[in-house]
């Protein structure tokens, strides 16, 4: 076909793998050292002996939480609600992305994915955790929560509410974090055999041969394997759609507005994407230039989550102008009241420093050079943090602190011990993300073998 | 390649023609009796017609979309169907002059449109800048207008493609269909407030839009696979739309379904628990007497059948299972839109709590059928004008394509 | 290790390859050859080797449907009992059958049960955990899970013996024939 010789020159997608990648061998020796080895770098002491104080702090947080009573947070009458749901919607929103990274990508035969699948994986159930903290220690206390959350026949004959959101909640974080580790721990079997076979300290050898359960790479186990990793992430899909719908649905059951709109669960999803890649830029950016992983994690990818949070941010824009254009055409004067003062009431500069963050800035978004330079693309990353963070602020705060009787109208601001507590957890994250790289498979070992030529799937 | 391609696609000129006598046959009929409908009780007319358009217009809208997203995506299934796709969109001007009775009718359809009603009403006075008849309008060309530019640029571009190695028109195909997609969804936002939303003027849902734009991409999933199947069977489509690919379009129609079930069923969850008047109404006439049994229909073959069908990849892989589904998805579109369109015409009051009785009119049918015929027979003859597999995009290659399939051919 | 002490107990004999299609072209051989007791072992799936090898489609998909359905049954069943006959309450006036908000934990549930039901089909049907087995007496075999393909033909198969096997697996191609013991 000599029509095929003759294109002319065309930006081809950059290769998955980078250059350095060219035999199974020398996959498995680049990933496999990271862990097997005597040597930690220098910047690994640092970012954990960051994330221990920081997990101190938040240990005083608790503790002084569980001593003294939810009176220490910044919560008033008209706003019942402040950082603990914010951050918990926050927190979940990140873990979003791993999800998707693991269960759409692989769905849509994304083979950029693999490279980032596994600690995309790692940050989800991190950021579950983080999330779990909030609503688990809003209660008070949490030795108590259990038999208000859970469904079990109990001595005072009473069960939870389950026309409740807040119930769905217990129910979708809970499968949400029970699935995130089956997906995570069935794609670890085979790496932690390559690390039990690759180990040679038998301490390490032992260990991991434990966790790997004994497998031996059979191809009646990889066939089985296969389809449940395909049925893992049809599961997924629509449970991570499910999840932070569900969460919106805490909000939007209710009669506030602000809150009661029904574009709310599939805003909340894309936002949660928003945020997600987001952070899993934040983390790996970093990571990357660490560990030079750069044949792992290449411009394509760069490229491709930079078009994921455009598309997701443009979805967020959307759900901001249909709440906007709604409003109005809603004719209802509390609607319309609630927009006013969401642009010019005294939360207005956080409403357009959160249109600045998550919609304004990320533009840059469309252009391909933005998308591949590390530096800006990891600046608008930081920028979607902060905004999906004020985002949350806005719907919570913003739709409360002003009701329906003037004289109960009041200001909230986080205290001291709402900080402590969201910065600990911020603590939380990144000691449980950087004890997981130094420990464990930070890429799916077999997943990236399929991308050499001869690996390839027909 | 080019000249192999051009010679395949006008080997099934007669087959298309074939369609679109049967097509335009079955419209002017349905045409025919929509008329004499219109005679008879010129309100129902409207209704339907209204319906009828509606739905049809899903077609081209949908396919630019899908399109678009083609474009930026870039994936096989996208080479497959391209040509469909664009033939669905350039019928845009078809659908526009389909429409203009719409707005001829808009005094029976649109109650905002009564003046006396809306100066004794307070809501739909504030709404007065935006529902009025002249806004209406201009609105309605002004989204045919986009509609109808960006679906003849990206045509264009493709067949321009098709004449040239340089990589220009893909380019600016990409570089359109960037913006194109955010600029239609919004069309399609203010399109389905128009022609739906405003039918109960006093209601309002942030969501609703955007259940209608889904069901237009599903709708689309459909139609492509009801023309792919039998054209899988025929060079020079066959190396392209592989059984596989067919699955894939059988995916794509899964997960719309799901999508349409998510963001319906999140719609009526959070009205249904909020409970406010000024918005239960909807669900309220909608969810009593014969209405209900119809959403069930819908819960049951708008969702649960075609998604357990499409679950299973063996299931999908029978192409006549496929086509099943896609018709039945196709019918239920428009079951939808007639759950969505005709409990607003037993409710001019507006905010009054009523049950109405279920009464279908065999207009409800003619209407639609007359429209589709046309349509179908406008597409059919957009189809044939193109080669049916686009050539020289530099992220694919039929060639190579075609000359593996050979090659396995001759392997057994 | 490429002794011919021949221990009457081995498990089998064992190819190593370099490519995943080198092993898919022996397991098929040997495959028509009529073996029929064996396996392939390689660090990343391969495309087709399940079926070269004899191995029927796997139902893992079956059990994660039922277990949904029983799941999703439960979950549904729980509430209807909770709020429709163990303890009626009115609570802001909703109906003591919420349909709508009954959806939610109901689909929660059906993932749950499907996704638990997977993990443990997969465990389960692949006999995990399993510490020992005889092919990682080979020393070569740790590289099964990094960079080398092998395929095992073993002894319980009818047509197995020794020598003959032996060169009919040399014939192959492979890198080195081992010997596993059991």
């Amino acid at each position: 076909m000599p029509e095929a010789t003759e294109r002319r020159p065309y930006d081809q997608p950059t290769e998955e793998l980078g250059p350095g990648q060219t035999s199974y061998t020398s996959i498995t020796d680049k990933i496999t050292s990271v862990v097997l080895t005597p040597h930690t770098p220098i910047q690994w002491f640092i970012v954990v002996a960051i994330g221990l104080c920081f997990v101190g702090l938040l240990q005083i947080a608790i503790a002084y939480l569980l001593y003294e009573g939810v009176g220490i947070w910044g919560l008033n009458v008209p706003v019942g609600w402040g950082f603990a749901i914010i951050n918990f919607v926050w927190w979940i929103g990140i873990g979003h992305a791993g999800t998707l990274i693991s269960a759409v990508l692989l769905l849509f035969r994304q083979k950029w994915r693999t490279s980032i699948n596994r600690s995309a994986e790692a940050m989800t159930i991190f950021a579950v955790l983080c999330a779990g903290m909030f609503p688990v220690l809003h209660t008070g206390r949490p030795w108590l929560a259990l038999y208000w959350l859970f469904p079990y026949p109990n001595s005072m004959a009473i069960w939870p509410q389950f026309r409740s959101p807040l119930i769905w909640d217990v129910f979708a974080v809970g499968t949400y974090l029970t699935v995130s580790l089956l997906f995570w721990g069935v794609g670890l079997i085979p790496d932690f055999a390559t690390y039990r076979d690759k180990a040679r300290n038998l301490l390490t050898k032992r260990i991991f041969g434990f966790l790997s359960l004994g497998w031996r790479g059979s191809a009646i186990h990889w066939e089985r394997y296969e389809m449940a990793s395909l049925i893992l992430a049809g599961l997924s899909t629509p449970l991570v759609l499910s999840v932070h719908s569900v969460v919106s649905f805490d909000f939007a059951v209710s009669i506030i507005p602000g809150w009661h709109t029904t574009i709310f669960p599939p805003y909340f999803v894309a936002g949660a994407i928003y945020a997600g890649f987001a952070m899993v830029l934040t983390l790996m950016l970093p990571l990357r230039a660490l560990y030079g992983l750069h044949d792992f994690i290449t411009d394509r990818h760069l490229d491709n989550m930079g078009k994921v949070m455009l598309v997701a941010g443009m979805i967020v824009g959307y759900g901001y102008f249909m709440e906007q254009f709604m409003a109005w055409y809603s004719a209802s004067i509390y609607e319309n009241f609630l927009m006013d003062n969401r642009m010019f009431g005294p939360y207005g500069g956080s409403y357009w420093a959160l249109l600045t963050c998550n919609i304004f800035v990320p533009q840059l978004l469309w252009s391909k050079r933005v998308r591949t330079s590390p530096y800006l693309i990891f600046m608008v990353s930081m920028f979607i943090n902060v905004g999906m963070w004020l985002e949350r602020f806005i719907i919570v705060v913003g739709s409360m602190h002003r009701d329906y009787m003037p004289s109960s109208w009041d200001m909230y601001s986080g205290t001291i011990w709402d900080w402590a507590l969201y910065l600990g957890t911020m603590g939380f994250f990144l000691l449980a993300f950087f004890l997981f790289v130094r420990a464990w498979p930070l890429i799916a070992i077999h997943e990236i073998r399929t991308l050499l030529p001869t690996g390839k799937k027909h | 390649m080019i000249e192999e391609i051009q010679r395949h696609s006008e080997a099934l000129a007669p087959r298309f023609d074939g369609y679109r006598r049967r097509a335009l046959a079955i419209g002017l009929i349905g045409i025919a009796a929509t008329v004499f409908g219109y005679l008879t009780d010129h309100q129902q007319f409207f209704e339907s017609y209204l319906l009828g358009f509606t739905y049809w217009v899903c077609m081209p809208v949908g396919c630019l979309g899908v399109l678009m997203i083609h474009h930026l995506g870039g994936g096989r299934w996208g080479f497959a169907i391209r040509r469909m796709l664009e033939a669905g969109a350039s019928t845009m001007p078809v659908m526009f002059i389909l429409g203009l009775p719409i707005l001829a009718g808009m005094h029976d359809l649109f109650p905002w449109t009564h003046t006396e009603a809306v100066a004794n009403d307070e809501v739909l006075t504030h709404k007065l800048p935006y529902l009025n008849s002249t806004f209406f309008i201009i609105r309605y060309v002004a989204y045919f207008a986009i509609w109808t530019a960006m679906a003849m640029l990206l045509t264009r571009w493709s067949v321009q493609q098709d004449q040239t190695q340089e990589t220009w028109p893909t380019r600016r195909m990409q570089i359109l269909s960037g913006p194109g997609i955010v600029l239609l969804s919004l069309l399609g936002t203010f399109a389905g407030t128009d022609w739906l939303m405003s039918l109960e003027p006093h209601w309002f849902s942030t969501i609703f839009c955007a259940i209608y734009i889904l069901g237009m991409a599903l709708m689309t999933w459909a139609f492509m696979t009801l023309v792919g199947v039998p054209l899988s069977k025929h060079q020079p489509l066959d190396v392209l739309l592989t059984n596989e690919r067919l699955r894939d379009l059988g995916t794509m129609m899964l997960g719309f379904v799901m999508l349409w079930a998510y963001t319906s069923f999140s719609q009526l969850l959070i009205i249904w628990s909020g409970n406010l008047p000024e918005e239960i109404t909807w669900y309220y006439t909608r969810l009593q007497g014969g209405w209900l049994y119809l959403g069930y229909a819908l819960i049951g073959f708008h969702f649960a059948v075609p998604f357990l069908l499409l679950l299973s990849s063996r299931v999908k892989s029978h192409l006549r299972i496929l086509i099943v589904v896609a018709s039945g998805l196709m019918f239920m579109r428009l079951v939808d839109l007639y759950w969505i369109t005709a409990p607003a015409f037993r409710d001019h009051d507006g905010g009054v709590l009523q049950s109405v009785a279920l009464t279908p009119h065999w207009l409800d049918l003619a209407a639609p059928i007359g429209l589709g015929g046309i349509w179908v027979f406008f597409f059919f003859g957009q189809l044939k004008k193109r080669p049916l597999v686009p050539s020289n995009d530099p992220r694919f290659d039929y060639g190579a394509l075609a000359a593996e399939a050979q090659e396995h051919g001759h392997h057994g | 290790m490429n002794d011919t002490s021949t221990g009457n107990g081995a498990h089998g004999l064992m190819a190593e390859f370099e490519t995943p299609d080198e092993l898919l072209a022996a397991a098929q051989k040997t495959y028509g050859e009529g073996y029929r007791r064996l396996d392939a072992y390689s660090p990343l799936p391969v495309h087709g080797l399940g079926a070269a090898i004899g191995f029927p489609q796997t139902n893992i998909a079956v059990i994660s449907f039922i277990c949904g359905v029983i799941g999703g049954l439960a979950g549904f069943a729980l509430q209807y009992w909770v709020h429709m006959i163990e303890y009626p309450i009115n609570i802001g006036g909703r109906p003591h059958f919420s349909g709508p908000m009954f959806i939610p934990v109901t689909f929660e549930t059906t993932i749950l049960f499907a996704a638990v039901g997977t993990v443990v089909a997969l465990i389960v049907l692949n006999r995990l955990p399993q510490p020992y087995h005889p092919v990682f007496n080979v020393p070569e075999f740790e590289r099964a899970s990094q960079d080398r393909f092998f395929l095992c033909v073993e002894s319980t198969d009818p047509q197995y013996e020794t020598e003959g096997t032996r060169s009919f697996l040399q014939s192959l191609g492979p890198v080195k024939v081992s010997e596993v013991e059991a």
